[in-house]
């Protein structure tokens, strides 16, 4: 596998975490309102193939300038001048759940910036019939039940502990705070960008016929935080895109099913255009 | 020591069968119009019997959505308080800054309020309840930005002629110009309540303002809390005024203590079993880490956590007893917690309407009396463990 080394590039928001590595063309990896990237093994495998460019959210991990982002405009321009402090012209995009969506404003608003998309179960849409469930205000072992099929997955089993220590609303009793912080601070960060309108903007669906990249929308079949249709609808409504569901897997899709997700990527890349 | 009466007008009779939070999503099918009518009508007249009983003022504050307290809008609670009575202050604490939009709302409304009662308006302010900012979808990861933006142009509303215009970040108002203006000048006494945000100690301590400490906590936590507020206030090149900070705590007195427990227990149990659970819900961004730490540090002694009487008691979450306890306990908690406000929560959960003005009639003729001569005006409250012994 290949392995990511972290930088720091100083954007005009601040510092900016990156973590890089692999050769090849390069493929840019929006990560979701977890903020996960370090170890994360499936981009540490599509580093064999690419080169892998992690940049962090402000607000996420050690990236600054959280309090200059107020919504999905700051954060493309942030990816716009994070283009041009890593010299990117017309990167790969894998973005997932909040990191798709973000792609997707990206691609609506600079086409030309973008070379080829796979979004992960991509927020970022409203549609009445199938709303996004609610992510905020849930204990982690919540969270994990929405984002994974499979309860033991160390890292579900590791937010059920959390539980233990934050427990039932008010049963908050001796957690320990380097426990808290980071998950502190990841939510507040999508707070500013996805609280209200929560976690869409409006007039994205009308602009998505702006998207020229060829787009791959991965969906895990057994999402709980969104629905099926969210795939299908940006599916629909991108020029030159389709879904490819993988069974096991729900919303974390990238820790759940890396192997297939790897694959989907890998063969969606390679396609002649 | 000044003396307020607190009222939360919580909701009483909660269907047993709803076990649910009492928050955000507590259903308002549960909530009976009839039974809503006549608790406020009951609720009003133990706030007015408070000017009758000898009290400096009662407080009403704001809550939405919620069974816990039935005030979305406290300042129509305060007016109609004001119109009835004629001495004693009249104290919203507070309106919750961020969920007014525009927040010259609040500076027309208080200032109405201020009018009408003669200059006896106490304005609170406040960041709003961790619920709030689910019940009204806004960002609370601009809740602080939005109070101190708020708060900047209110008190600027009270204190510059208009009209002015205001650009801010997230208001842009092209003329303000409040009618009406504030009796009180420059502007109505001003209190904050906090739950221990360093940030909100530090801006109340650089304001000169009054710091209530959010209830429902062990002593040991406002020890702390009035504290670090001393020490804000010190860091800021003065020493802090007695008046400048509130202790707000549930009192139940009767005759003796066992007929104080008896009558009491099983109301205070309604409240923290019935009406608390949900309010502790902390959205996303709606806290900066470094007031996290000293938040989480108290959280472990928040009164859901306490399930028996005897930590009631020893924690002073409610001081409950005779005359002579709950002045004795009384004496000992403000001289640790150096407190000039005493807000008393008179009526809590769903002690009934006979319960509730007894324990004020009691506490007014046996407590209070007491409590005037232990702390005169203008002498020293706090009285550090070492120098009592």
């Amino acid at each position: 596998m290949g392995t990511l080394h972290e930088e720091f590039v100083a954007a005009p928001l601040g510092k900016i975490q990156v973590l890089r590595g692999g050769t090849g063309a390069p493929l840019v990896y929006l990560h979701s309102a977890g903020g996960e990237a370090a170890g994360v093994e499936a981009l540490e495998q599509l580093a064999e193939r690419f080169e892998v460019i992690a940049p962090i959210f402000p607000g996420f991990g050690e990236s600054e300038g959280i309090e200059q982002i107020d919504g999905m405009d700051d954060a493309v321009f942030h990816l716009l001048d994070l283009w041009a402090l890593l010299g990117l012209d017309a990167p790969n995009l894998l973005g997932c759940s909040l990191g798709g969506w973000m792609a997707v404003e990206l691609a609506t608003r600079y086409p030309e910036r973008v070379e080829r998309m796979v979004l992960v179960n991509p927020v970022g849409l409203y549609l009445a019939a199938a709303p996004i469930a609610e992510m905020f205000g849930r204990s982690p072992g919540e969270l994990a039940e929405m984002l994974f099929v499979d309860q033991t997955h160390p890292l579900a089993a590791a937010m059920h502990a959390m539980d233990e220590f934050s427990g039932d609303v008010g049963k908050q009793i001796d957690i320990p705070i380097e426990l808290v912080l980071p998950m502190w601070k990841a939510l507040g960060a999508t707070a500013r960008i996805g609280w209200d309108p929560y976690l869409h903007d409006p007039k994205l669906r009308g602009r998505l016929r702006r998207v020229t990249a060829p787009t791959l929308v991965v969906a895990g079949a057994q999402d709980g935080l969104v629905p099926l249709a969210h795939a299908q609808t940006y599916a629909a409504e991108i020029s030159d895109a389709r879904v490819a569901v993988v069974e096991d897997a729900a919303h974390w899709l990238i820790f759940e099913q890396p192997g297939e997700l790897v694959a989907l990527t890998e063969a969606f890349l390679a396609e002649p255009r | 020591m000044r003396f307020f009466s607190f009222h939360l007008m919580p909701y009483i009779g909660l269907d047993p069968s709803y076990t649910g939070p009492a928050w955000v999503t507590c259903p308002n099918s549960l909530f009976d119009p009839e039974q809503g009518g006549a608790l406020y009508n009951r609720y009003l007249d133990e706030l007015v019997y408070a000017e009758e009983l000898g009290f400096d003022g009662v407080c009403v504050n704001e809550h939405h959505q919620n069974a816990y307290g039935l005030m979305p809008s406290p300042n129509l609670m305060a007016s109609i308080v004001a119109r009835l009575t004629s001495r004693m202050k009249v104290a919203v604490v507070g309106n919750a800054l961020p969920l007014y939009d525009p927040p010259t709302r609040v500076a027309e409304e208080f200032a109405l309020i201020d009018c009408l009662s003669g200059g006896r308006l106490i304005a609170g302010m406040v960041v709003g309840g961790g619920p709030e900012y689910y019940s009204f979808s806004v960002n609370p990861a601009y809740a602080r930005e939005r109070f101190q933006e708020a708060h900047d142009l209110i008190l600027k509303a009270w204190t510059t002629p208009g009209p002015f215009e205001w650009i801010g970040k997230h208001y842009r108002i092209r003329y303000v110009n409040p009618w009406p203006r504030p009796v009180q000048q420059p502007h109505p006494e001003i209190w904050i309540p906090g739950a221990g945000s360093v940030e909100t100690m530090e801006f109340v301590a650089r304001q000169r303002y009054a710091y209530m400490g959010i209830p429902y906590f062990h002593l040991d936590v406002f020890k702390r809390t009035f504290q670090m507020f001393r020490d804000a206030c010190e860091a800021e090149g003065y020493q802090a005024d007695p008046l400048q900070a509130g202790w707000l705590v549930p009192i139940y007195v009767a005759e003796t203590d066992a007929q104080a427990r008896r009558e009491y227990e099983e109301h205070l149990w309604y409240f923290v079993k019935r009406l608390l659970p949900g309010i502790t819900i902390q959205p996303p961004g709606y806290t900066s880490a470094r007031s996290l730490a000293n938040i989480l540090k108290g959280a472990g002694t928040f009164l859901l956590n306490v399930t028996e009487w005897d930590e009631i008691v020893a924690g002073r979450y409610a001081i409950v007893g005779s005359p002579e306890t709950v002045t004795e306990q009384l004496v000992d908690a403000l001289g640790q917690l150096g407190t000039g406000n005493l807000l008393g929560l008179f009526q809590l959960g769903s002690l009934p309407a006979d319960l509730t003005r007894r324990n004020l009639e009691l506490f007014a003729r046996e407590v209070k009396p007491r409590l005037e001569r232990e702390f005169p005006p203008g002498a020293p409250v706090h009285r550090p463990a070492a120098a009592v012994a």
